[in-house]
C-alpha cells in the first residue's frame, strides 16, 4: 500500500515528464501491474487532456500586480523605519508596543472628527502620550483606539516615536502567510489609560459599565467605582439606562455586601431607577438577599419608588405585602414595607 | 362583553383625570342565572363596588354598572373597549369578572358597581384591587375577600370567613353570636368587629404598631409578645383572628363606637419579661427632648428620638433610634438604623441591618450591626466593633480597638496622643488602612489572603517590617510583621482579598 502511494505522489511528475528515467520505468511497472493505480494514472491523463483542450484566459490586471509585486517587491517607502535586530528581545517588543499605541493615538488625532471623548495613553507619568478619539459610538466605527483584550494594529499606523518605557511581557514572534518580508510581533503591554469626556459618551458609560460589572478586577475597590457612579449619574442629565443595568447585575451577582449594599443606594439615587430591571433587582435583593442591611436598603428603595410615582407593579405590590407579613423578617423591613403599600394606588 | 346599552348620561364633571372629562354611566345589566344553593359565586372586579346579599331561591341576580371616565372620546373609546363584563360557569360555579389591562391607562379609568342576590347558602369569593366598598350580607355559605384597598362590611355573615387586605377598613356586624370562624390578615388596614354582649369567642389579635382595644370588660387571656390571646365569656367557641402591621383592632359589643372601648394593654397589661417593662404606648414615633432619670423605652416599631438622657438609658424598638447625648449607661437595640450623639459612660448598641453612627462613645463600648455599616467619629475607651456586611470606619480612637467585618473595609484612625495602642482589625472582604501618629509604636502583625499575586497588598509608610509572601490553598499570602518606632502594643490586622494600608499620619 504504501508503494501505491508513492507512485501516486509521482504521478503528476510522470505526466509532465518530470521524473527520472529509473523512477519512470519504475512507476510504469507499478502501474501495469496495479489495477487500483491503473485507474488513478488513468483518470490523471483524461484530466490533463481535458485541460490542453481548455481556452487561455489572461490573468486580472489586479492579480497580475499583486503577483508581480510578490515576485519583485518594490522599494520600502520612506516612511518605513528599517527594522533592525537589537541585542535583547525584550526592548524590540517594547518598542513596537510604544509604536502602536502611539500610532493610533496620532492617527486618530488627525482624523478631522469633533472630539467629545478623550483617552490618553500614559506610559509613564513624566511623558504621557495623547491619544484623540472623539465621535459618538455610532461614528467612530471602526474606533482608532478601543479598549480591547486583543487588538492587530499594522505597523504603519503607528508613530515610531517611543514614549517611557512600557512593561511588555510574553512577547512573541510571527511570520504572516504568504507575506514573506512582513513580521508580527505579539505582547501583553501594561499601560495606564485615562479616558475623559462627559458621562453621557457612550464610551464612559461602557467603561463604567465594564468597571461596575467586572469586580474582581478592580482594584482597588469596586465601592469607590460605585460612589463615583453615584455622584456622577445621579444628576438627571447624566441618567442613563445603561448604568441602572450594571448596578442591578452588581446587586444580583456581587458576594460582597457591602459593595450590595451601595448598589441599592445608587439605585435609588438614579433618575432611571424606574427602570424595569432595576425594579427586579430591588425586588429580588427584597426577597432573598441574605444580609438585612441591603434587604432594608432595597425596601427602603422600593418605598422611595412607590411614594414618587404612587403606583407599583403587581409583583412589587406582592412582595412587600409577603415581607410585611413574614414573622421572620426584619422588623424595620417588614413596618417599611408596610408603609410603602400605604402609599400605593392601586 | 361589548356593552351595547345605550349612552344614558354624558356629563362634564371635575373628577380625578382633570377638570373637564368625559363620564359615561352605562345603563345597569342584569342577569338572572340559576345556582345550586351549595354552589360558589366568583367575583372578580379590580376597580368599584360589590354588593352581595343573601335571599330565598335559587337564582342569582347580578346587575352590573359600568363607568368610564376619559380625557377626550378616543380614551372613552378605549376605556370602554377595555372594561368588559364577564359571566361564566355553570349552576355549580357562577363566575363574574371585570376584565381590564393589567396596567391602568392615565388617559381613561373605569369602574364597575355589582349587585348581587344569592341564594344565602351559597359560598362566595370575592377579589378586588382598589374597591370603594366590598359589603357581603346574610350569606350562611364561607365568604373569602380578597382586595388591595377600600371599605369591607360583612353583615350578618354566618359562615366561615377569611378577609386579606392590605389597606382600608374591615367590619365585621354579627346581629347574632357568631357560629363560624372568622380570620382576618391585614397590612394596614383597621378592623372592627361588632358582635353581641353575650357571645362566645375565642379571639387572636395581632398587630405591630397599632394598638388592640375592646369595649368588653370581661375580656380574658393574656399577651405572648405583641399577640394577645384571650376568650369572651365562655372559651371554647368560633376563632375570631384579627391580624393588621400598622393598623388598629377593636373589638366591640353591639351599640358600642370607639369612644366606649379600651386598650386591652391596659385592661391586660403583659407580664414583664425579664427587666423589660414598657413606659410609654405603642405607637409610629417616639420624642423625648429630655429624660432627667433611668428610663427603659420598649417599642415594637417606633422610631425613638431622644434629644438628652441625664441618666441610664435603655432602647429596645424594631424601628430606628437617634440619641442625642445619653449621661449614663446607655443600650440602644434596634431594627433599623441607630445614631448616637454623645455617649458618656458604657455604650452598648445593636442593630437589625442598619447603619451605626455614634460621633462620641467617651468610654468605648460594644457597636454591632448584622448587616449595615459602622461609623464612630470618637472613641475613648476599648471598642468593639462588628458588622455583618458593611464598612467600619473610626475616625479617632483613643482606646482599644477591635473590629471585624464579613464584607467591607475598615479604617481606623488613631488618637494624635496615643503613642501606642491594640488595633485588631479583621475583614474577611475588604481593605484595611490605619492613619497613626508618625511616632506610633507597635508590634505589627498584619496579614492579606488574596487572587492577586502580581500587586503588593502591604503598604506602610513605617519602617521595620518585614513582608513574607508564599502560596497558601490556591492564594497569595502577604504577611508584615515587625516592630514600628521601637514596638509597642499589638496591631493585628487581617484581610482577604484586599489591601493594608499602614499610614503615617493622621490626615484622611
Amino acid at each position: 500500500m504504501s508503494d501505491c502511494n508513492l507512485m501516486r505522489e509521482s504521478m503528476p511528475f510522470l505526466l509532465t515528464e518530470s521524473l527520472d528515467p529509473v523512477r519512470r520505468e519504475t512507476a510504469h511497472q507499478h502501474i501495469e501491474q496495479c489495477a487500483a493505480c491503473g485507474e488513478e494514472w488513468a483518470g490523471y491523463r483524461e484530466t490533463w487532456t481535458l485541460l490542453e483542450t481548455l481556452p487561455e484566459l489572461e490573468a486580472p490586471p489586479r492579480v497580475k500586480q499583486r503577483f508581480m509585486n510578490y515576485v519583485n517587491p518594490p522599494a520600502a517607502a520612506p516612511n518605513v523605519v528599517p527594522f533592525q535586530r537589537r541585542p535583547a528581545v525584550r526592548w524590540l517588543a517594547q518598542a513596537a508596543a510604544v509604536v502602536i499605541i502611539a500610532s493610533g493615538a496620532y492617527v486618530a488625532g488627525h482624523r478631522g472628527a469633533q472630539p467629545t471623548t478623550q483617552v490618553v495613553d500614559k506610559t509613564t507619568a513624566a511623558t504621557p502620550a495623547t491619544v484623540t478619539s472623539a465621535m459618538p459610538l455610532n461614528a467612530i466605527q471602526p474606533a482608532a483606539f478601543s479598549i480591547a483584550e486583543s487588538r492587530v494594529l499594522p505597523a504603519n499606523q503607528i508613530s515610531p516615536v517611543i514614549e517611557g518605557r512600557p512593561d511588555i511581557q510574553n512577547v512573541s514572534f510571527t511570520t504572516l502567510d504568504g507575506l514573506n518580508d512582513q513580521m508580527g510581533v505579539s505582547f501583553d503591554i501594561t499601560s495606564h489609560v485615562t479616558v475623559t469626556g462627559h458621562p453621557t459618551d457612550k464610551t464612559m458609560v461602557r467603561l463604567m459599565r465594564y468597571v461596575l460589572e467586572n469586580e474582581d478586577r478592580m482594584a482597588p475597590s469596586q465601592s469607590r467605582a460605585i460612589d463615583w457612579v453615584r455622584s456622577t449619574y445621579s444628576q438627571p442629565g447624566n441618567a442613563d439606562p445603561e448604568i441602572a443595568r450594571a448596578l442591578a447585575n452588581v446587586l444580583r451577582n456581587d458576594t460582597h455586601e457591602g459593595v450590595r449594599i451601595k448598589a441599592v443606594e445608587t439605585l435609588t439615587n438614579l433618575p432611571s431607577a424606574l427602570s424595569t430591571d432595576s425594579r427586579e433587582a430591588l425586588i429580588q435583593a427584597l426577597k432573598s438577599d441574605p444580609n438585612p442591611a441591603v434587604r432594608i436598603k432595597a425596601v427602603e428603595a422600593l418605598s422611595n419608588l412607590i411614594r414618587k410615582s404612587g403606583q407599583a407593579d403587581a409583583i412589587t405590590l406582592e412582595t412587600l405585602r409577603a415581607k410585611a407579613s413574614q414573622d421572620d423578617e426584619n422588623m424595620y423591613v417588614r413596618v417599611k414595607a408596610a408603609e410603602a403599600l400605604s402609599n400605593v394606588r392601586p | 362583553m361589548r356593552t351595547t346599552s345605550s349612552l344614558v348620561a354624558l356629563l362634564f364633571l371635575a373628577l380625578p383625570l382633570g377638570a373637564a372629562n368625559l363620564t359615561y354611566i352605562d345603563r345597569p345589566i342584569t342577569k338572572i342565572v340559576p345556582i345550586d344553593l351549595a354552589g360558589t359565586l366568583w367575583v372578580d372586579n379590580p376597580f368599584g363596588t360589590v354588593e352581595i346579599s343573601g335571599v330565598d331561591g335559587t337564582n342569582a341576580t347580578i346587575t352590573a354598572v359600568r363607568t368610564t371616565i376619559a380625557v377626550d372620546h378616543d380614551s372613552m373609546v378605549e376605556a370602554r373597549d377595555n372594561t368588559v363584563l364577564s359571566f361564566e360557569g355553570d349552576v355549580h360555579q357562577r363566575i363574574v369578572r371585570t376584565l381590564m389591562p393589567p396596567q391602568r391607562s392615565q388617559r381613561w379609568s373605569s369602574s364597575v358597581k355589582y349587585t348581587i342576590s344569592v341564594p344565602r347558602t351559597v359560598h362566595l369569593r370575592v377579589a378586588t384591587k382598589a374597591a370603594d366598598t366590598i359589603r357581603v350580607a346574610n350569606i350562611m355559605g364561607n365568604v373569602t375577600v380578597k382586595a388591595f384597598s377600600g371599605t369591607i362590611v360583612l353583615d350578618n355573615v354566618n359562615g366561615a370567613s377569611i378577609i386579606d387586605a392590605v389597606n382600608g377598613r374591615v367590619v365585621y356586624n354579627f346581629p347574632t353570636k357568631p357560629v363560624s370562624n372568622a380570620q382576618v390578615n391585614a397590612v394596614n388596614a383597621n378592623i372592627e368587629v361588632h358582635l353581641p354582649a353575650d357571645s362566645n369567642i375565642d379571639w387572636v389579635a395581632d398587630t405591630l404598631r397599632g394598638d388592640v382595644w375592646t369595649s368588653f370588660q370581661q375580656l380574658r387571656g393574656r399577651w405572648t409578645g405583641r399577640v394577645f390571646s384571650g376568650s369572651l365569656n365562655a372559651s371554647g367557641g368560633p376563632r375570631l383572628t384579627t391580624a393588621t402591621m400598622l393598623g388598629r383592632v377593636a373589638l366591640l359589643a353591639n351599640g358600642a363606637t370607639g369612644a366606649d372601648a379600651q386598650s386591652v394593654l391596659s385592661l391586660l397589661p403583659p407580664l414583664p419579661a425579664g427587666n423589660t417593662q414598657p413606659v410609654v404606648q405603642q405607637m409610629s414615633r417616639i420624642q423625648l427632648a429630655t429624660i432627667p432619670g433611668p428610663m427603659e423605652i420598649v417599642q415594637r416599631v417606633a422610631d425613638v428620638n431622644v434629644g438628652e438622657a441625664r441618666g441610664p438609658l435603655r432602647v429596645f424598638t424594631g424601628g430606628a433610634i437617634e440619641l442625642g447625648t445619653v449621661y449614663g449607661d446607655c443600650t440602644a437595640n434596634a431594627s433599623g438604623g441607630i445614631t448616637i450623639t454623645e455617649a458618656k459612660a458604657g455604650l452598648n448598641a445593636h442593630s437589625g441591618g442598619g447603619d451605626i453612627v455614634v460621633r462620641t462613645a467617651r468610654n468605648g463600648g460594644t457597636i454591632l450591626t448584622d448587616g449595615g455599616s459602622v461609623k464612630v467619629e470618637y472613641t475613648g475607651g476599648p471598642t468593639t466593633l462588628r458588622s455583618g456586611g458593611g464598612d467600619i470606619i473610626v475616625r479617632q480612637a483613643g482606646g482599644p480597638i477591635d473590629a471585624e467585618t464579613r464584607s467591607g473595609d475598615i479604617t481606623v484612625g488613631s488618637d494624635p496622643n496615643q503613642k501606642t495602642q491594640h488595633i485588631a482589625a479583621h475583614t474577611a472582604r475588604g481593605n484595611i488602612t490605619l492613619h497613626l501618629s508618625p511616632r506610633f509604636g507597635a508590634d505589627v502583625d498584619a496579614t492579606v489572603l488574596t487572587s492577586d499575586s502580581d500587586n503588593d497588598a502591604i503598604y506602610s509608610d513605617f519602617k521595620g517590617l518585614q513582608i513574607r509572601k508564599d502560596q497558601v490553598g490556591g492564594k497569595t499570602r502577604f504577611r508584615a510583621t515587625g516592630k514600628i518606632n521601637g514596638g509597642g502594643e499589638r496591631l493585628e490586622l487581617y484581610s482577604e482579598e484586599g489591601t493594608i494600608h499602614i499610614n503615617a499620619g493622621l490626615k484622611w
